[in-house]
């Protein structure tokens, strides 16, 4: 993965607005929280570009990503307080189960994206982020702020969960 | 025995240094489970990277779609523009430097034409027609 700093917001929207969208719509099978999404986060690297420091631009970015998409979870549940991880995950989940109009959102016979949504939120992000993003595990961790050898472990729980899901 | 489930993953996505390659290939070699984990993770792992990259849905990030847009929309355009390029730079060629050919017109069309696909201001207004009527 590259290091290079992209060096106008536009070139960020042009090099990873298809990433960002795609993780998103990952994450939720839901098309118009994946639009949202994207157009949040690049309205925070737009703001936040000009103090970029250079390094991992990839850590950078895709914390931003995550910090924009779980923001966008809690304000969805409309609670006071920040959520703890499995309640977002609970949020998100319950959310794509739940409501016929999001299971339409999910192409029929997409046996994989929905054994995605029945991960854990952790697992989930930390499949997404190497299988479909192509982060490596350092750029992972860096991006969900969590040791390297964590997430290892939650990339193999995550792979074992949706082993037993679509078998 | 101790199975070393995370080395698997781990590994399928070069992601192990050399010694915890050696550690997880000497334990497969006598661990039919943790084979049949490897067979599992590796299915798994390429079901998940099979799903399709989708597309940016249609003027929500304009600066992405000005990398594709241009060459769709424009595409007859391009290629004329691009022959006309190639033709233009053949004359000069031919009459300045006649033993000089060091670039095909595979190559100039498809660096003009990727060059106008990333730069909207690549247009029309940089082909000079008449020039390459003059010389003709």
């Amino acid at each position: 993965m590259t290091e290079s700093v992209p060096l106008t917001w536009e070139e960020v929207a042009r090099v990873y607005g298809r990433k960002i969208y795609n993780f998103a719509y990952r994450l939720t099978g839901n098309s118009d929280d994946a639009a949202d999404l994207v157009q949040e986060v690049l309205l925070r690297v737009r703001k936040g570009l000009a103090a970029y420091q250079p390094g991992s631009f990839e850590g950078w970015l895709w914390r931003i990503t995550r910090n924009a998409f779980l923001d966008d979870i809690r304000r969805r549940n409309r609670r006071p307080t920040a959520p703890l991880p499995d309640e977002v995950d609970r949020w998100v989940v319950a959310s794509a189960a739940s409501a016929d109009v999001e299971y339409s959102r999910i192409s029929i016979g997409d046996d994989v994206q929905k054994a995605l949504l029945e991960l854990p939120y952790e697992f989930r992000e930390a499949v997404v982020l190497c299988d479909i993003v192509g982060l490596s595990y350092d750029e992972i961790a860096r991006a969900v702020a969590v040791p390297v050898g964590t997430v290892r472990s939650r990339i193999h729980r995550g792979r074992r969960l949706l082993r037993e899901s679509l078998t | 025995m101790n199975h070393p489930g995370e080395l698997i993953s781990a590994y399928l996505d070069g992601e192990l240094t050399r010694p915890e390659i050696d550690q997880l290939f000497d334990h497969l070699s006598a661990c039919g489970r943790c084979a049949a984990e490897m067979q599992g993770m590796q299915s798994v792992r390429s079901a998940v990277r099979s799903l399709p990259l989708l597309e940016l849905p249609a003027g929500l990030v304009p600066e992405a779609d000005a990398e594709v847009v241009p060459l769709r929309r424009n595409r007859g355009f391009l290629v004329g523009a691009a022959a006309a390029i190639v033709a233009l730079v053949i004359a000069v060629a031919a009459i300045v430097t006649p033993s000089t050919a060091a670039i095909s017109v595979e190559e100039l069309s498809s660096r003009y034409g990727a060059r106008a696909s990333l730069d909207p201001a690549f247009g029309p207004a940089k082909v000079i027609v008449p020039q390459l009527m003059d010389l003709e």
